[in-house]
C-alpha cells in the first residue's frame, strides 16, 4: 500500500517525460544541438595522424580533445546519444500524433458550430432572397471547385456544404517523420554490419587486407578474397590534369582467379556484396637508379640503385638518400610570359631527402631531363630544393650544364682547368678564351651547333655547382616504374534502407508542402425572410495562395448570387 | 493600366488552360524522350558529348517523339477529363519551361558569332563570347538592383517595370551564357567539354538565375515588388564576387577531375542550387521584414510602406521560399549521397561539405518547426531566415575556402 503513491509519481514522471520527448520545442532544440555539434567535426580535421594533432595543439589540448573523442567525433558515445535521442523523440511524437491524424483524416463531419465559424480567418457573407433554392447555391459553389470533395448536410434548418482538398495532407507529416527514423536505422545498420576501408595494391601484387581508422587507432580487416592489380593507368588532359584513373583488377579466391575487370572513378566493381572503388594511386615502389656526379673535380660518376620508399646509404660519402616519390610525368606550364599558358610534359622526376653528417637535411625534387624552354632551347639540368623539407618551399636550382650529356660534364671540367690556367684573370675575354680551349679539348674541331648556348650554361655551372654543399649531385638515371592503385572496399547492408527512407522523405515533404489540406464551407441559413449565406475557408499551409483562391471564389459566387440578392451583399 | 491589362490577358491566355497543359505535357514528353535516348539510344549516354547528342538528329527524333506523345496525351486527357484544365501546376511551370527553350534558342544564335575553331585555344579563352554575355548579365543585375531600390523611394509603375524587366533579362543572359559556355567547352577540346556546373564561377551564375527566378515567380503571384530590392541586393553582392573570381582567373573553362565526370553532377549540382537560391529569397524576405518592422516601430509614415508587402505577407513569403528550398535541398542532398555511394563507396562520410549540408538542412528544419510551435514569432523567425542563409553561404563558399575534404575540387587557389 505504501508503494502506491510512489508508483503513481513514477508513472506520472514517465508520462511527463514522454510528453516532453514528443514536444515540438524539444524537436527544435535537438535539431539545433545536432547542427552545432556537427560543426566541431568540420573545423577539426577528423581521423588524422595522432602525432599531427599533438604537434598542432600541444599536449594539454591534445589530451582534452582526445578524451572528448573530438578526433573521431561522429562516432563518439555523446554524438551517437544525440542521434539516439532524436530517434526517441521522433518515436514519441509519431506515437502521439499519428492516431489523432488518422482520425482527423477520416473525419467528414460537415456541420460547423457558430464558434468555429467565427474563428475562421477567411469569411464572407451574403443576404439573399429567402426563396433562393439551396440546390442552385450548391451548384454555383461546386462549379469552380474541380477536384474538390464536396458533401452537404442539413441540421436544424441550416445547410452545410463542405468542400475538401488535400485530405491526405497529414500523411506528409507521418511519412517525413517515419522516413527520418528509417534513415537513421539504415545508418545504424551500415555502421554495425558494414565496413569500409582502404587497400593499396602495387601493380603485379596481391592484397587481402583493408585498413580503416577506428577512433584513434588503425584497424585491419581481412577480405574473403584477394585483389590483384594487373595494371594501373592514368590518362591526362593536355593541361596535365588527370583525365582518368583506370585499374585492371583480378579477384582471387584461394589462388583461383574468379573475375578480372577494369574499374575507374565513378564505376566500381561489385563482388560478393563488396564494392571495390578506385580511390587514389601512388608510386608502388618503383626501381630507380641514381647517377652520382662527384663534386671533387675527379669528373667521376657512379650508379646506385634503390626503390621508392627506401633509403639508400652511400658508404663513400656517408650520405643517406631517402626516396619519397617518383613521377613518370610532370606536365607543367612552361610559358615564359606571366598569365600565358603552354603545357608540356617535362619528363620524370624523383623526390628524395638528402641527409649527411654536418649537412642540413634538404628535400630535393630532381628532374631526369634538362629543361627545354618554350622556344626549344636546352637550359640544362635542374632540380627543386627545399631547405625546410616542406614542398611549399621548393626553389628551382638551375645546374647550368645538361648532365644527361656526358660531353657537357666533360666540358665543365675542361673549362674549370682551362680557367685555372688563366691564373685568376677573370675578364670576359679571358673566360671566352678559356671556353674556346675547353671546347677544343672536348670536341676537337667538331664543335656542336649550339656551343654558344653551351658556353653561357657552362659559365652558369661554374658559378652554381661549387656553391652546392653536397659532395655528390644525385640525379635520376633510370627507372622501372610501378604504380600502386588505392582501392576503397565497402560493404553496406544499410544502404538500401537509407534509399527507401530517402524516397519516403522526399515524397512526404512534397505532400507536406504542396498538398495543403484546404477546407471550404458554404453555410446557408434562412431566418426572418432572408437567406444568410456564409462562405468560410481554412487551410493549414500556404495562406497566401489560399487567400487568392478564396477571393477568386468569392468574386465568382458574388456574380452568380447577384440575381438572388435581397438587400445588397453585406461583406465582412 | 489598360495596356498592361491587355498584355497580361494575352500572356495569361497563353499560359492558361489547354495551351498551358499541352505545352507542359510536350516539355515533359521531350525530357522523357531525351532521357530514354540516354538509356536506350544508339551510343547510349556519352558523358563527353551529351549536349550534341541532344542537338543532333537523333536527339530531335527522340525528343520530338516524346513531345508529340506528350501533346497527344494532353489533348486526350483534357477532353476526357476537362477538370484537368483547371490545375495550377501547368500554368505555374510552363512560363519557365518556355524560358528554358528560349535560352537554348538564344544560345544557338549566339554560337553563330563564336570565333572560328582555329582561333580557339585552351591557353587563351578571351575571344570566346560567353564571357561578354556574362558581363552583360552582371551589369543588368546590378542595374536591376538599383531600379528596385529606386522603386522603393519612388514607387512609379514604370520604374518597377524596368526593375522587373531587367531581372528577367539577367536570367536570360545568364542562362544563354551558360549554355554557350557548355558549347565552348567542347569547342576548346572535345575531351575537356562538360556541363557548365563544374566550378564556383559557373554555379554562381546558376545561383543568380535561380534566386531571381524564385523571386520573380513570387512577384508575379503575390505583388511582392517591395521585396525585390533585397533580393537583387543579394544577387548583386554575388555578382561582385563573380567579377572578382573572374579577375583571379577562376572563370576559365578547365577540364574536370575524374571524380566529377559523372551524370550525377548534372543533377546534383543544379538541384542544390534550387535550394540555395530559394534560401536566398527567404533571407531577402527576412531582411525586408526586419526593415519594415523597424520602420513601423519608429512610427514612420514613409511612402515606402505602401509598396512594401505587409509584415504578415513577408513572413509568409519567407516561409514559402523555405518551402520551395527545403524539399529541393533535401532531394539534392540525397542525390549527393547517391553519387557518393557510387563514387566513394559510402553514402555518408562526414566530409565537411556533407556535414555542412546537414547543418543547413537542420537549421531550416528547426526553422520550420519553430514556426509551428508557439513561442516563435515574426521578428525572431525573420532573423532566423537571415541567419540560416549565412549558414548556407558558409556551406557553399566557406567550406571550399576554409575546410578541406573530398569536395575540395571546388577549392579556390
Ligand atoms: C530531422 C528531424 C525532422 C525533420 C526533418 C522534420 C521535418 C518536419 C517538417 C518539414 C515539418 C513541416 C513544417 C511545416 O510544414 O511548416 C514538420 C512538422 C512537424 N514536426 Fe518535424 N521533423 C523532424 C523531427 C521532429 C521531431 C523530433 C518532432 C517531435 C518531437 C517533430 C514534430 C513535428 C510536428 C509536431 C510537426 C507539425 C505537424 C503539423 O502540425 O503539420 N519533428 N517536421
Amino acid at each position: 500500500m505504501a508503494n502506491m503513491p510512489a508508483m503513481n509519481a513514477f508513472s506520472d514522471l514517465i508520462k511527463q517525460l514522454w510528453q516532453r520527448l514528443g514536444s515540438m520545442s524539444l524537436a527544435v532544440i535537438l535539431l539545433m544541438v545536432l547542427s552545432i555539434a556537427s560543426v566541431i567535426g568540420t573545423v577539426l580535421l577528423q581521423n588524422q595522424d595522432q602525432a599531427d594533432y599533438l604537434n598542432q595543439f600541444g599536449p594539454l589540448w591534445y589530451w582534452l580533445f582526445r578524451a572528448l573523442g573530438l578526433f573521431d567525433m561522429y562516432h563518439t558515445w555523446w554524438f551517437l546519444s544525440i542521434l539516439g535521442f532524436l530517434m526517441l523523440s521522433l518515436t514519441a511524437c509519431l506515437w502521439r500524433n499519428v492516431p489523432k491524424m488518422l482520425k482527423e483524416m477520416r473525419n467528414r463531419k460537415g456541420t460547423l458550430n457558430e464558434r468555429s465559424l467565427k474563428r475562421m480567418e477567411l469569411r464572407k457573407q451574403w443576404r439573399l432572397a429567402a426563396d433562393t433554392p439551396v440546390d442552385a447555391l450548391q451548384a454555383a459553389f461546386k462549379k469552380p471547385l474541380h477536384g474538390w470533395e464536396v458533401s452537404a448536410v442539413e441540421q436544424d434548418g441550416t445547410t452545410y456544404i463542405r468542400a475538401d482538398k488535400g485530405r491526405n495532407h497529414k500523411w506528409g507529416y507521418i511519412s517525413v517523420h517515419t522516413a527520418i527514423l528509417v534513415i537513421l536505422i539504415g545508418g545504424l545498420v551500415s555502421v554495425q554490419f558494414g565496413f569500409r576501408g582502404n587497400m593499396g595494391v602495387p601493380e603485379g601484387k596481391m592484397e587481402k587486407t583493408i585498413t580503416f581508422s577506428q577512433g584513434t587507432e588503425t584497424a585491419y580487416l581481412d577480405m574473403p578474397f584477394q585483389v590483384r592489380c594487373n595494371t594501373f593507368n592514368i590518362d591526362f588532359f593536355q593541361t596535365g590534369a588527370p583525365k582518368e584513373f583506370r585499374s585492371n583488377l583480378t579477384i582471387l579466391e584461394d589462388g583461383k582467379e574468379m573475375l578480372t575487370s577494369d574499374i575507374i572513378v565513378n564505376e566500381p566493381l561489385y563482388y560478393k556484396g563488396v564494392y571495390i572503388y578506385q580511390a587514389s594511386f601512388g608510386d608502388g615502389g618503383s626501381d630507380v637508379t641514381f647517377k652520382f656526379y662527384q663534386m671533387d673535380g675527379s669528373q667521376k660518376t657512379r650508379l646506385a640503385s634503390t626503390q621508392v620508399y627506401k633509403t639508400l646509404n652511400d658508404p663513400e660519402t656517408g650520405l643517406a638518400i631517402e626516396v619519397t616519390d617518383f613521377r613518370p610525368y610532370n606536365v607543367e606550364n612552361i610559358a615564359e610570359k606571366f598569365g600565358e599558358k603552354k603545357f608540356k610534359d617535362i619528363g620524370p622526376s624523383i623526390e628524395y631527402i638528402l641527409r649527411g653528417e654536418g649537412l642540413k637535411p634538404v628535400k630535393i625534387k630532381a628532374y631526369m631531363n634538362p629543361y627545354i624552354d618554350a622556344d626549344g632551347n636546352n637550359q640544362g639540368s635542374w632540380m627543386m630544393v627545399s631547405l625546410t623539407g616542406d614542398s611549399k618551399d621548393y626553389q628551382p636550382v638551375s645546374l647550368g650544364i645538361d648532365l644527361t650529356n656526358p660531353k657537357e660534364w666533360q666540358l665543365y671540367h675542361a673549362f674549370l682547368s682551362r680557367m685555372n690556367e688563366q691564373q685568376g684573370t677573370q675578364s670576359e675575354k679571358a673566360n671566352l678564351q678559356a671556353f674556346k680551349l675547353a671546347l677544343t679539348d672536348v670536341f676537337g674541331t667538331d664543335r656542336p651547333d649550339d656551343f654558344q648556348n653551351m658556353g653561357v650554361r657552362t659559365l652558369q655551372a661554374v658559378r652554381m655547382l661549387p656553391q652546392l654543399p653536397w659532395p655528390i649531385i644525385p640525379m635520376l638515371d633510370d627507372f622501372n616504374h610501378v604504380y600502386y592503385t588505392g582501392l576503397q572496399l565497402a560493404k553496406d547492408p544499410g544502404m538500401n534502407i537509407v534509399w527507401v527512407g530517402s524516397a519516403i522523405l522526399v515524397i512526404g515533404l512534397c505532400i507536406m508542402f504542396y498538398l495543403p489540406h484546404r477546407k471550404l464551407w458554404l453555410v446557408i441559413r434562412s431566418a426572418d425572410g432572408v437567406s444568410h449565406i456564409t462562405l468560410a475557408g481554412l487551410t493549414n499551409r500556404n495562406q497566401l495562395a489560399f487567400k487568392q483562391t478564396f477571393n477568386d471564389l468569392f468574386t465568382k459566387l458574388d456574380e452568380e448570387f447577384s440575381h438572388h440578392k435581397n438587400k445588397g451583399s453585406n461583406n465582412i | 493600366m489598360s495596356a498592361t491589362t491587355a498584355e497580361i490577358s494575352i500572356m495569361a491566355g497563353m499560359n492558361q488552360g489547354r495551351w498551358a497543359l499541352t505545352r507542359f505535357y510536350a516539355y515533359i514528353g521531350m525530357s522523357l524522350g531525351l532521357g530514354a535516348m540516354a538509356m536506350y539510344g544508339t551510343g547510349g549516354y556519352n558523358e563527353d558529348a551529351f549536349l550534341y547528342q541532344i542537338l543532333s538528329i537523333q536527339g530531335l527524333i527522340w525528343g520530338g517523339t516524346g513531345a508529340l506523345i506528350g501533346t497527344g496525351l494532353a489533348a486526350t486527357l483534357s477532353t476526357m477529363k476537362p477538370s484537368m484544365l483547371e490545375g495550377r501546376v501547368a500554368p505555374n511551370t510552363v512560363p519557365w519551361l518556355d524560358g528554358a527553350l528560349l535560352m537554348v534558342i538564344l544560345a544557338s544564335i549566339a554560337a553563330l558569332f563564336e570565333p572560328a575553331a582555329s582561333q580557339i585555344s585552351y591557353e587563351d579563352q578571351s575571344n570566346l563570347i560567353a564571357g561578354n554575355i556574362i558581363m552583360a548579365m552582371n551589369i543588368v543585375f546590378i542595374f536591376s538592383a538599383v531600379a528596385y531600390i529606386a522603386y522603393l523611394f519612388a514607387p512609379e509603375n514604370f520604374i518597377g517595370r524596368i526593375a522587373t524587366g531587367s531581372a528577367y533579362f539577367g536570367i536570360y543572359a545568364g542562362g544563354t551564357a551558360l549554355l554557350l559556355r557548355w558549347h565552348e567547352s567542347y569547342m576548346i577540346d572535345v575531351e575537356i567539354g562538360h556541363a557548365p556546373v563544374s566550378n564556383l564561377y559557373e554555379v554562381f551564375i546558376v545561383l543568380f538565375m535561380i534566386t531571381a527566378a524564385v523571386y520573380l515567380s513570387f512577384e508575379r503571384r503575390y505583388q511582392a515588388k517591395g521585396m525585390g530590392a533585397f533580393v537583387m541586393l543579394l544577387v548583386s553582392a554575388g555578382v561582385f564576387f563573380g567579377i572578382w573570381l573572374d579577375s583571379v582567373g577562376q572563370a576559365d573553362i578547365k577540364p574536370l577531375v575524374p571524380a566529377l565526370q559523372s551524370y550525377w553532377m548534372k543533377i546534383h549540382v543544379p538541384m542544390n542550387f534550387v535550394g540555395y537560391g530559394a534560401f536566398a529569397v527567404a533571407c531577402a524576405a527576412g531582411m525586408a521584414y526586419l526593415v519594415r518592422h523597424r520602420m513601423e516601430e519608429k512610427g514612420s509614415n514613409s511612402k515606402m510602406l505602401n509598396v512594401f508587402p505587409s509584415l504578415e505577407q513577408l513572413d509568409q513569403l519567407a516561409y514559402k521560399s523555405v518551402a520551395v528550398g527545403f524539399p529541393a535541398f533535401t532531394l539534392a542532398t540525397i542525390l549527393g549521397a547517391a553519387w557518393a555511394a557510387e563514387a566513394w563507396g559510402g553514402y555518408w562520410s562526414w566530409d565537411p561539405k556533407e556535414t555542412w549540408a546537414l547543418i543547413v538542412w537542420l537549421v531550416y528544419g528547426a526553422y520550420l518547426h519553430a514556426r509551428v510551435s508557439h513561442g516563435w514569432h515574426g521578428k525572431a523567425l525573420a532573423w532566423w531566415a537571415v541567419a540560416g542563409f549565412l549558414v548556407t553561404v558558409f556551406c557553399f563558399l566557406g567550406v571550399n575556402m576554409y575546410l578541406s575534404g573530398l569536395h575540395s575540387y571546388g577549392r579556390l587557389t
